[in-house]
């Protein structure tokens, strides 16, 4: 459904993205790893339209993004999250998601967004001030449910999952597997912990100094001797 | 319980609004031409205040609006024939379509869309004194048609634009509740924070904030345009006057800006002041009272008299409830 | 024919260096505080009547006023740092609104002091012509003070790229907060921009007094003037603004010498709107400055 071609990102001389190239098919769930500020969150602003990429190809079932501006790219179906969450000021948790649905999803269903309320466990929330009520866990799952609420077929998660401790990483992960399996999504998650990626994503990219340096199945991915150096620090130069 | 308390003063105010300032002054012009004329403050201060409020845009050539909406609805009924009353509502509507050659401006950043705002109403100003055939130029536009007398209900008279001035003003703060308490006005005020948030999920920002832009334009343009046919007269140096921007500035900051209300109670309190304490003592400066007045609103209460006088008030019932 | 543009050109070109003066000054304050002082044209007229009283009254060369206006012009100019500073909610909305105020209380303090009339310097000296390569013509005030107002804009700009004062104002004009890291005290650099802006606002005032004539709703015309210049400039550097600054100039007298003298100011604007259309970052302000 979404296919990157040779994709170039330059900020003011330096490479954040060096011709990216993958393809999400339908339903398809993608892990995203790499070390920091190898370009992974460029990548997601770059489908999501924040950024505009210097160079390269950019389709969306068939039709090119690139001219598009973030929201007709939201009302495509494309859904992403922030690693900051960034709930919507003078709002409630409700009202964060009505504004999405409204608008990303151009249509006013309650029922939905009771269900959303529901899977993320937000419905006790559901009329606390979304900037200034809401605990670390509850941000996140107010960022998955805005992308959510926007009727995706595709759903960029950037580190959800980061910050959480155990107990809460593993409830949220089991919610984020029931709302791909319920809305029948695509994902591309950013996520550190490798456990948690292998169990959620059948497919691995690796981001490295811009660049993606291994596609495969977790286990593969996770022994190759490139990533591994990636991880530990040493590059090869 | 509560609901219906507040529809019963909602009621009580409409009544006393509609007919006891008519019963009470309609046999003085000079207070009604007063309350009028301040009523006009009111609407152009409100959408003043909806364009800063929900589209988080300052603007200084409000006065640009004012005048192409009095200018049109004046050229239309004159020249035209079109009546007043449907001329009232095209003037709004080219002073909509003259804000249409501002969006360029909603590229720019905050300060630089104020003072591109500035710039566009210098153009329309000079536009107005140059285009002599249709505008009459600086020579203005004599005896303008007034407001008819529609099912017996004489409207060309002082009491008859007090009764469209007030509706004008309560449709306009009805639109602008409305549009607050929608989608829209959610979108708009989380917008001022983290606008690509709102992006990402599917708001066209720039859109809502054109059509705030486009919507406060059109309200501004129909108070010019009942104030061009209340007093018959117009010419460019009047109809574009800083006058309509720098009082309804004054007024909306003085009563709050970001309340419906504030804008319309503040422009009462400016303008009777300006009009009858300030205006005799400094004929010619007295404007500059009101520049003291903003830069002490600013500085000291830059939420504006009315919520800070209404949270008093809240808060000492309050005390009083627990004593 | 081509002597009437090669006039035109030249009239603008001297316009051009007193728009500059007054330009630089509002750049140069945003630059440093990220505020655009919309009293800024007032402090310009402030000065241009301070020259004129000191003439008017005590007979005193507007040239010699210079002094006693840059005392008063920098005091107002301190006196909005010091109210601009206190505000802290908002500065973007507020700042506007305040500075918008002051400039009310300005135009109208003029209006009530020295009434609504329109004034001239009454020296014959400043009004003379001076002649050109035979053809061009232009008063000795417009020749003098261009001259004086680019010595003054060079001694700026050196200021700016070689006093450590100088280079503060530009690293906070930069990046704001990187300044701050680096040991860059915003509030006296805002001051002392604040003071830089007054000095150029006194020098353009008189200049405007002793080349053209002075009204207390001028204040206004010259805050929007140098705000489009700045826009055209794309708030990129100084040479950007004189540029920017000619351009207007030059533009404004050809309207006026093929046109109509009450279409000069639309002339400005025109240029002003085809900029924001085409390239809203200005004509030399690469990416980084006004659009989002």
């Amino acid at each position: 459904m979404l296919t990157l071609e040779g994709v170039h990102v330059n900020f003011g001389g330096v490479q954040a993205l060096k011709s990216a190239s993958f393809a999400v098919a339908e339903g398809e769930s993608i892990g995203l790893v790499g070390p920091n500020g190898a370009g992974k969150t460029t990548l997601f602003n770059v489908i999501s339209g924040v950024v505009r990429p210097s160079g390269g190809r950019l389709d969306f079932r068939g039709q090119s993004l690139l001219k598009l501006p973030e929201w007709k790219r939201a009302r495509l179906g494309i859904g992403r999250s922030f690693q900051i969450p960034r709930p919507l000021g003078h709002c409630t948790v409700r009202e964060n998601l009505i504004v999405a649905q409204r608008f990303g999803a151009r249509t006013n269903d309650p029922q939905r967004i009771d269900e959303i309320l529901d899977i993320l466990n937000l419905r006790d929330k559901a009329d606390s001030d979304a900037t200034t009520e809401l605990a670390l866990t509850e941000h996140k799952a107010l960022e998955v449910g805005k992308a959510l609420a926007t009727n995706p077929s595709l759903l960029l998660l950037d580190e959800v999952l980061a910050g959480l401790e155990t107990t809460s990483k593993r409830a949220f992960m089991e919610r984020l597997g029931a709302v791909r399996d319920r809305y029948k999504l695509a994902m591309v998650i950013i996520e550190h912990d490798i456990p948690t990626i292998a169990a959620l994503c059948p497919r691995v990219l690796v981001l490295n100094f811009g660049q993606i340096i291994a596609d495969g199945a977790p286990d593969a991915v996770f022994r190759d001797p490139e990533v591994i150096r990636s991880y530990t620090g040493e590059t090869t130069l | 319980m509560k609901h219906a308390m507040k529809h019963a003063i909602l009621g009580a105010a409409l009544l006393a609004a509609y007919v006891g300032v008519p019963l009470l002054f309609g046999g003085t012009p000079y207070v009604m031409g007063l309350i009028v004329a301040a009523l006009t403050i009111a609407g152009v201060a409100l959408a003043w205040a909806l364009l800063g409020n929900l589209g988080g845009m300052v603007s200084f050539g409000h006065a640009a609006f004012f005048g192409v909406g009095s200018y049109t609805s004046a050229v239309l009924s004159m020249k035209l024939g079109v009546p007043v009353f449907a001329a009232l509502l095209l003037g709004g509507l080219g002073a909509a379509v003259a804000s249409v050659a501002m969006l360029p401006a909603l590229r720019l950043r905050g300060p630089y869309f104020a003072l591109a705002i500035l710039a566009y109403a210098h153009i329309f100003q000079i536009l107005a004194t140059e285009m002599t055939p249709i505008t009459g130029g600086a020579g203005g536009l004599l005896s303008i048609p007034r407001f008819p007398t529609l099912f017996g209900l004489e409207f060309g008279g002082k009491t008859g634009g007090y009764v469209i001035i007030l509706t004008i003003i309560l449709l306009s703060a009805f639109a602008y509740d409305a549009v607050r308490r929608s989608a829209w006005g959610l979108a708009l005020k989380a917008m001022h924070d983290t606008e690509i948030a709102t992006r990402v999920i599917g708001v066209p920002s720039t859109h809502l904030k054109a059509a705030m832009l486009a919507l406060s334009a059109f309200i501004t343009g129909v108070v010019g345009a009942f104030n061009a046919h209340f007093i018959s007269f117009l010419e460019p140096d009047y109809a574009f006057s800083s006058t309509w921007t720098v009082l309804p500035i004054a007024a909306a900051i003085f009563g709050g800006y970001r309340t419906v209300w504030g804008p319309v109670v503040g422009a009462l309190v400016i303008y009777l002041l300006d009009q009858l304490v300030f205006k005799p003592i400094l004929p010619h400066g007295h404007q500059m009272v009101l520049g003291v007045l903003l830069c002490a609103m600013i500085l000291l209460s830059p939420g504006g008299l009315l919520p800070v006088l209404l949270r008093r008030r809240r808060s000492e019932g309050g005390r009083h409830a627990h004593a | 024919m081509i002597e009437l543009t090669l006039q035109a050109l030249f009239s603008g070109l001297l316009a051009g260096g007193y728009y500059a003066t007054v330009a630089v000054g509002l750049a140069l304050v945003f630059g440093a505080m990220r505020v655009i002082n919309l009293a800024h044209g007032e402090l310009v007229l402030l000065a241009a009547y301070i020259a004129y009283a000191a003439e008017s009254r005590y007979g005193i060369n507007p040239v010699m006023a210079i002094p006693i206006a840059l005392v008063v012009v920098a005091s107002a100019s301190a006196i909005v740092y010091a109210l601009l500073s206190r505000i802290e909610h908002d500065r973007e909305i507020n700042s506007l609104i305040l500075t918008f105020g002051i400039g009310i209380i300005m135009t109208n303090g003029i209006l009530t002091i020295w009434a609504a009339d329109i004034h001239s310097t009454t020296n014959p000296w400043f009004q003379d012509s001076l002649v050109i390569a035979d053809t061009l013509f232009a008063m000795n005030a417009e020749v003098a003070f261009f001259i004086g107002g680019l010595a003054l804009m060079a001694g700026v700009y050196w200021w700016l790229n070689h006093s450590w004062q100088g280079r503060a104002v530009r690293a906070l004009t930069s990046n704001r907060n990187a300044a701050m890291l680096m040991g860059v005290n915003p509030r006296q650099t805002e001051i002392l921009s604040f003071m830089i802006a007054a000095l150029l606002a006194t020098f353009a005032g008189v200049a405007i007094y002793t080349g053209k004539t002075v009204f207390p709703s001028l204040g206004h015309v010259l805050t929007v003037k140098a705000f489009i210049i700045t826009v055209l400039a794309g708030m990129g550097s100084i040479h950007g603004v004189l540029i920017g600054a000619i351009m207007i100039g030059v533009i404004e007298s050809l309207t006026v010498t093929y046109l109509s003298a009450s279409l000069q100011e639309l002339a400005g604007m025109l240029l002003f709107l085809v900029v924001l259309f085409v390239s809203p970052s200005g004509l030399f302000g690469g990416r980084r400055a006004l659009a989002r």
